[in-house]
Order: structure tokens, then sequence, then C-alpha cells
């Protein structure tokens, strides 16, 4: 039984569902990493691999060849912008998406960025493409600034996605989170998400919170995470009982052995 | 702008009460229409079905003007100032859409068709930019955000394109305005529209927005109502007219 719940999104509703997050959250040994760390070497990989929570959602099917798009650009860019405003708070959030833009610009000019990264692909945008980014970004940041609008307790907004490498199973394992709450005792993570929950919306969430464990030096998981639909008005919510993490855990496994299957099939 | 944004003294305070009532309201209606047994996929409720009497069958090039207008409006929306806004809509428009079917259908356009297309775009986009004057940065404007939202158990999904919003549901007073932007002209069914418009976003946020528009960039004429309880009632009748019309055509 997992601790999976809907609600209707408003300001209040999202501050109560953060005010009311367990006390309590479990915490990961070393004993749960070796357990997860076996279960991944017996998948093989023929190349390094990443799973997150999206390959969990998908059973598997990994999509073609990742390219930056405008859409594909606006979480990052306008998760700082979103860091930009609330340290400035009378910063316009559209300026303040200009102001990411423009260092993003700055650093690939003065040769600081990688191939392929997302300052090397702005740089080689049209001006016009490059007012799609800001405006496919403003609309991120606007949301996620009017998510934490209503919250009581302190927040931030996450200054990089959770990463988990298992030992020796050449595997990473990705966490997104958008927002982080503290909690009396524990955290919660909030992640915004486009379009509309489906059907495996819940499982991807525990994916995020298990990851979100891992990643954490001392094994301690968040009280909560919550996804939030702002398109659909829907957010969701999971807590990290043990129970959730451990399902979390075997579908991260699942897409790994999913995934393996599809790459054998493709090469058949 | 100054239409949709108001005297920021004479708004009101927002409504954040009338949403459970609504959706009460479709939730009950859709059920006497489709009753209880849950169908293989959601009936879905669009915007266009709402415009149905001034929505003539429109040709390949039409709806490529209306997507390029659209994106037009998203850079006009950014303060982006151009001296060519076809090629830099088709190249938004190609950056967000490299394999659809329409992009397609674009490249299959022969010389006549294209010379056309951008001329209508021009003269669309040279409307617009009048029209629309300067948008502050301070107005958190957002552009094409894609709403939906399920009625009745998943049964019906109101599916909703809001070309340009401003204002937020975080002030004490309502500041939330829709604005709808057409390469067609204004009729009955555009005031249909404006109402969904509404009902879809405070179904969303469970707060009704100030107000609610629509723009032609074929005549530079603007409607523009300001979203109260019976304008969101008559957002319900129709809605439900159009899911007892697909019930019956189904």
């Amino acid at each position: 039984m997992t601790t999976l719940v809907h609600r209707r999104y408003s300001s209040h509703v999202l501050a109560r569902v953060i005010d009311e997050a367990p006390t309590h959250a479990p915490t990961l040994t070393d004993a749960h990493r070796k357990n997860l760390s076996a279960r991944f070497r017996a998948v093989p990989a023929a190349a390094h691999r990443t799973i997150d929570a999206w390959t969990v959602e998908r059973g598997g099917h990994t999509s073609s060849d990742f390219r930056w798009t405008p859409s594909a650009a606006r979480r990052t860019i306008g998760n700082a912008a979103a860091r930009r405003v609330l340290a400035a708070p009378t910063r316009a959030t559209h300026d303040a998406v200009r102001d990411e833009i423009d260092e993003l610009l700055a650093r690939a000019a003065t040769g600081y960025a990688r191939p392929g990264s997302l300052a090397s692909w702005l740089a080689e945008c049209a001006p016009a493409v490059l007012s799609l980014v800001l405006s496919d970004a403003t609309n991120w940041t606007t949301q996620l600034l009017e998510a934490s609008h209503g919250l009581s307790g302190p927040f931030e907004i996450a200054r990089a996605d959770a990463y988990y490498d298992v030992a020796r199973a050449r595997t990473t394992l990705r966490g997104r989170r958008d927002l982080i709450v503290a909690t009396e005792s524990s955290r919660v993570l909030l992640r915004v998400r486009a379009g509309a929950p489906g059907k495996s919306a819940g499982p991807g969430l525990r994916a995020d919170l298990t990851v979100d464990a891992l990643a954490d030096v001392e094994g301690h998981a968040a009280a909560r995470i919550v996804g939030l639909w702002p398109d659909a008005g829907v957010l969701l919510c999971v807590d990290a009982t043990m129970e959730d993490l451990r399902a979390g855990a075997r579908d991260l496994v699942r897409a790994a052995v999913a995934t393996r299957r599809h790459q054998l099939r493709r090469a058949a | 702008m100054d239409v949709l944004r108001g005297e920021p003294r004479r708004r009101p305070p927002a409504n954040t009460t009338v949403a459970a009532g609504l959706r009460a309201q479709l939730d009950d209606g859709v059920y006497d229409l489709v009753g209880a047994d849950l169908r293989e996929t959601p009936l879905v409720v669009r915007t266009a079905q709402l415009r149905r009497s001034d929505a003539p069958v429109s040709s390949v090039r039409a709806t490529l003007c209306g997507v390029l207008v659209v994106h037009a409006l998203r850079l006009l929306s950014v303060g982006h100032h151009s001296d060519d806004p076809f090629s830099d809509a088709v190249a938004t428009w190609r950056a967000t859409q490299s394999n659809s079917a329409l992009a397609q259908q674009f490249d299959a356009l022969d010389e006549d068709e294209l010379a056309r297309l951008t001329t209508q775009v021009r003269a669309h986009c040279a409307t617009l930019r009048r029209s629309l004057g300067p948008i502050a940065s301070t107005w958190h404007v957002r552009t094409s955000l894609f709403v939906s939202q399920r009625l009745a158990g998943g049964q019906v999904l109101l599916s909703d394109v809001v070309d340009l919003m401003m204002g937020t549901t975080t002030t004490p007073h309502a500041s939330v305005a829709l604005f709808d932007l057409t390469t067609s002209p204004l009729g009955e069914g555009a005031e249909r529209a404006l109402r969904f418009h509404a009902l879809v976003q405070t179904l969303r946020t469970s707060t009704a927005p100030l107000r609610t528009a629509m723009f032609s960039s074929a005549t530079g004429e603007l409607w523009s109502l300001d979203v109260n309880d019976e304008l969101l009632q008559r957002a319900v009748r129709d809605v439900l007219d159009v899911v007892a019309r697909e019930v019956v055509t189904s």
C-alpha cells in the first residue's frame, strides 16, 4: 500500500499539503545501498546508463537522442531565474530570465561552455528563437514563483537535481526536484510538471523521492514529495515511508530491465 | 493592453469560492448526459467546438497563418522587435515543431502559396503590433498556455489553449486577464470561446480571472468581457451543450 494522494491545486492546498507532511522520514542505510547496487549489477549494461522518473513512467522506453529545444531549456533557465527573483524580489520575472540567458550567452562567448551544453546551444540560436526561450522560461518561472507564494516555511529553489551513481553498476540515477521546503524535522520536495498527470505519475514521483534519499550523504529521505501540474490544476503527493522508498527502488530496477530488453529487441 | 489590465484600484476581490460550485454543476450535468459507465477515452471539449458557427472549414494556409501569428504574439510579448515577422515566426515555430504534419505541409507549399502566406502573416502581425502596444515586464505575462481539466471522473476533458495571460492569482484582487488571438473575424462563437477560457481558468486555479478577451488580427477588433458569476454560468451551459451534441453524434 503506497501513500499517493490526489488534490486539486490552489496555493492554500499546496501550503496545507506541505504543512501536513509527516514529521518523521526513514533513512536509507549502507545495507539498502548494497542491496540496490547488487540488483542493478544483475542487469547488464552495454554502456553507462541514466535512469530517472521519466524512464520509469515510460516503462523503460528511452526517447531518441536528446536535443535542446525551448521547452527543454525552460526548466533549467526558469529555476535559475526564480532564484534570482527570490534574491532580489523587486526584479521582474521576465528581466530575471533575460539576465540568466545573458549570463549563459556570456559563458559561451568566453569559451567556458562545453559543446552540447545549454549555453552552447543558446549561442547558436537565432534571436527569434532566443526570444521564444525567454517566453517559455518566463512561463516556467512565473508558475514556480506562484506555487511558492503561499508557503509558510523556509524554502529554496533546488540548485541541481539529485544524482546517485550506483556502485559498480554503470548506472546513474537522477531525481528531479524544483523546490525544497524545510520542515521542522525534515524537508518536502516539490516538482513542477507540464501537462496533466498520467497513470504512471505516482511511480515517477516515488522514483524521484528514492533517488533524492539515495543522493543524501546520510540517506535521510524527504518527508514528502509533491508533484504539481499547474496546467491541469492538480497536485499529487507521496510520503516517504520505507514501503514507498522500496517501491521506488523496485521501479528504477524494473526500468533498467525494461530498457535493456528494448535495447536487445532493437539490436536483433 | 490598457483595456485588459483596467484600473488596478477598481479591480474586484479575487473570487476563490466559485470554482467548486461550477465543478459540481458540470459533474452533475455530465453524468446526466453521459451516464455512469466509464468511457474508454474521454470526450474532449475544445475551444474550436464552441466557436463552431464562425469557424469555416480552414485551409492549410489559414491554419499555418494562425499558428505563425500566435508565434509572433509570443515574440511580441517578450519585447522582440522584428523587421521580418514572418521569418521570425517560422524560425520559432520550427524550433518547437520540427517534424509535425503541418510542418510537412508548410514545406510542400509552392512559391505562390508561400508568398501569399508571407503577405498574410505580415499583415496580421502589423495589425497586432499596432493594437497591442507595449507589454510591461512586471505584468506576469505568460503565453501559449495549454490547460486541461477532467470532469466527472475523467469522462469529459476540457482542453484549452490561452494565447496570452497576464496577472497572477496570488493577489487579493482579481488580476488575471486572458487574451485569445484569432486571425478570423469575431462572431457569435467568439463569445462562447471567451466564456470557455474563463471557465477553464477558474477550474484550474480555483480563482476566477478578472477579464477575458479576444482580438481579431483580421479586423483589429477586440472583445473584452469582465468575468462574473453570470458569465461563468453561461460557460457551464455552453460546455454541457457541446457535451450533449457530442454524445448524440457518437
